[in-house]
């Protein structure tokens, strides 16, 4: 037999899977794009997505309709409850046939003792619903709709913009896209989205970026399976032009996986022509296998080795390198509109570990940076602590770094490095700063 | 392992009536393998020995989205159904083509498993209704057989059509 299952239910499962076992829902969906019947693909990531976005709300919501609390093995028809409730409230599916598609989604959950509670419980929604909205207006996490440890830091850090992040951090990401500058310029391929009746807007503060007007499947892309083209969020863009490497540059990405930064580099080397050798390390063996997939269809190559960047030992292992990449592993409170399950996966006790981390991340590589190299820093996060906390400590223990003004117009200026917060010029909030290690003799 | 093909509808094969496995050797368990990974790679979520053309009583199931809940059923017989429920069916042997079927709602099921233990047990939902058509399979039904006769032409034609774009995008 093969996929068809109720999307609903389907879409209960991939939440499910994030709030009951920490599974992060792009995981989570893409095991799961198999199992529905292709038409239904949109609606089971818009469903999901939805309800992780206005997880508060909704969530608030199904307490306040639920008599008791549900067993936690039952996690799944919270859930359920939830994805029915963002149809309702968020979507435009007709009242009815939401209510009974969500409700024929208990038995496929193999809970059909469910169907009357989640029957009953909607339609007391839809009779209640003015009510029920104004109980939340008290709840804190409601109102910002992101935990209250992240909206406290978030405020005390921006204060002036935390409207605009917050904002931002609800909002639908645009879908953008890289040009392969190795096979063909951005004008050129411009062109060809013109010809494919795709409507796009160039980002100017990159080289090689567009940003679609909507978003459509990868395989409508002209070029996609021959390389032309990968999608990447514009700040994520901008590393490789601030790296900037030159002719006999070995150059390493640290935490490469999946490769979009990686791929970028080598870009940028064809595009300038300058021969740099690209290494890419990351930690996990299957996470690299991605990053291989994803240069052999861009057509590069790149020396890939499996290396835990936090461990010096293994990275002295390596050889030295004229610049360095650190995109470090952060709490990705920057890309919440592309991910929104971070606001439920994330915990404030996640932060000190995270800060830990990059420093001895930052320790190991500075160790394998030549004398007069370059190593750039980067995070999605907007949290001070990973960001310039970060920088300004690790100039304070490294003698012989420096600090290298970022002159641009993306982004704002901080004691150390550069800030884009998120929707800054319609991307991802970002983090970078370059340092410089100088001769000491 | 390695992945077996899928007889399409309307082939003749498909309505051949399987016989039961008479003993569960190692043979047995690398055919098992190889429907598994014949409906992984599909994707599935289950296959009958009959859509790969071996017409032994041999059904792999597995409806989790993780997929790790692998469900091995051989000489599979439901002794008892309960209720009646519609829902919607998709099938290997019938690509792109999904239909509402009515099927009994909860059934009690006897098999043997990979081991040849003799296994038996209760379900409803999603699991019911994949049991049932599987069966269907090594009894040489397939689920547009409960359709309309004026659905089951429509959907001929449109398997048909579906057969001629992929010939025509098979360029050597």
């Amino acid at each position: 037999m093969s996929n068809s299952i109720n999307v609903r239910a389907q879409a209960a499962r991939c939440i499910t899977a994030v709030i009951g076992e920490g599974e992060s829902l792009t995981t989570a969906l893409e095991l799961s794009r198999s199992v529905v019947a292709p038409r239904d693909v949109g609606l089971l990531y818009e469903m999901s997505f939805g309800v992780m976005r206005h997880y508060y709300q909704l969530y608030h919501l199904a307490r306040l309709l639920l008599s008791k609390n549900l067993k936690p093995r039952d996690k799944d028809i919270l859930a359920l409850i939830m994805v029915g409730l963002y149809q309702l409230i968020h979507m435009r599916i007709p009242n009815h046939a939401a209510l009974n598609e969500t409700v024929s989604g208990t038995k496929n959950l193999s809970k059909p003792w469910a169907r009357g509670l989640v029957n009953a419980l909607l339609r007391r929604y839809l009779r209640e619903s003015e009510d029920l909205l104004t109980k939340l207006k008290s709840k804190a996490d409601v109102v910002a709709e992101m935990p209250e440890w992240l909206a406290r830091r978030l405020k005390k850090a921006w204060p002036d913009d935390w409207q605009s992040i917050q904002q931002a951090s609800q909002s639908h990401p645009p879908m953008t896209l890289r040009v392969n500058r190795a096979q063909l310029d951005r004008a050129a391929y411009v062109a060809l989205l013109d010809e494919h009746d795709i409507p796009v807007n160039v980002i100017d503060s990159t080289p090689a970026g567009v940003a679609l007007v909507s978003a459509v499947n990868v395989d409508k892309l002209p070029g996609f399976d021959e390389g032309k083209v990968s999608v990447q969020d514009a700040a994520a863009q901008l590393a490789c032009e601030l790296l900037a490497p030159v002719d006999g540059d070995r150059v390493l990405d640290a935490c490469a996986a999946p490769g979009g930064k990686t791929a970028a580099l080598l870009e940028y080397a064809a595009a300038h022509n300058e021969q740099a050798k690209v290494v890419a390390w990351d930690n996990s063996e299957q996470r690299l296998q991605r990053l291989k997939d994803g240069l052999s269809r861009l057509g590069h190559e790149a020396e890939v080795a499996c290396v835990d960047v936090s461990d010096a030992k293994a990275v002295s292992a390596h050889g030295e390198f004229e610049r360095i990449l650190l995109d470090a592993p952060c709490s990705a409170t920057g890309v919440i509109r592309r991910h929104p399950d971070i606001k439920l996966l994330r915990r404030e006790t996640d932060i000190v570990p995270l800060v830990k981390t990059q420093a001895a991340m930052l320790d190991a590589l500075w160790a394998v940076l030549k004398p007069g190299g370059y190593l750039l820093y980067a995070t999605c996060s907007i949290l001070p602590d990973e960001n310039t906390l970060q920088i300004e400590s690790f100039l304070s223990r490294q003698a012989d770094a420096s600090e290298v003004m970022i002159k641009t117009n993306w982004g704002q200026a901080q004691g150390v490095g550069r800030q884009i917060l998120p929707g800054q010029q319609g991307m991802d909030g970002f983090y970078y700063a370059l340092l410089e290690k100088r001769n000491i003799s | 392992m390695m992945t077996l093909k899928i007889l399409k509808y309307p082939d003749p094969r498909l309505r051949t009536v399987a016989k039961p496995v008479t003993e569960v050797t190692d043979e047995t368990r690398e055919l098992i393998d190889n429907m598994f990974a014949t409906m992984y790679a599909a994707p599935g979520i289950g296959l009958a020995a009959t859509q790969v053309d071996v017409h032994e009583r041999i059904v792999v199931i597995d409806i989790s989205a993780e997929k790790d809940e692998p469900l091995v059923l051989i000489n599979p017989e439901i002794i008892a159904k309960n209720g009646t429920e519609v829902s919607e069916e998709g099938c290997l042997s019938v690509p792109s083509i999904y239909e509402k079927v009515e099927r009994a709602e909860s059934i009690s099921v006897q098999a043997l498993d990979r081991n040849g233990q003799s296994i038996s047990f209760d379900t409803g939902g999603m699991l019911a209704v994949c049991i049932q058509h599987e069966i269907d399979h090594l009894d040489g039904k397939v689920f547009v057989d409960y359709l309309s006769p004026l659905k089951q032409k429509r959907i001929s034609k449109k398997i048909e059509k579906n057969q001629k774009f992929e010939e025509s995008h098979t360029a050597f």
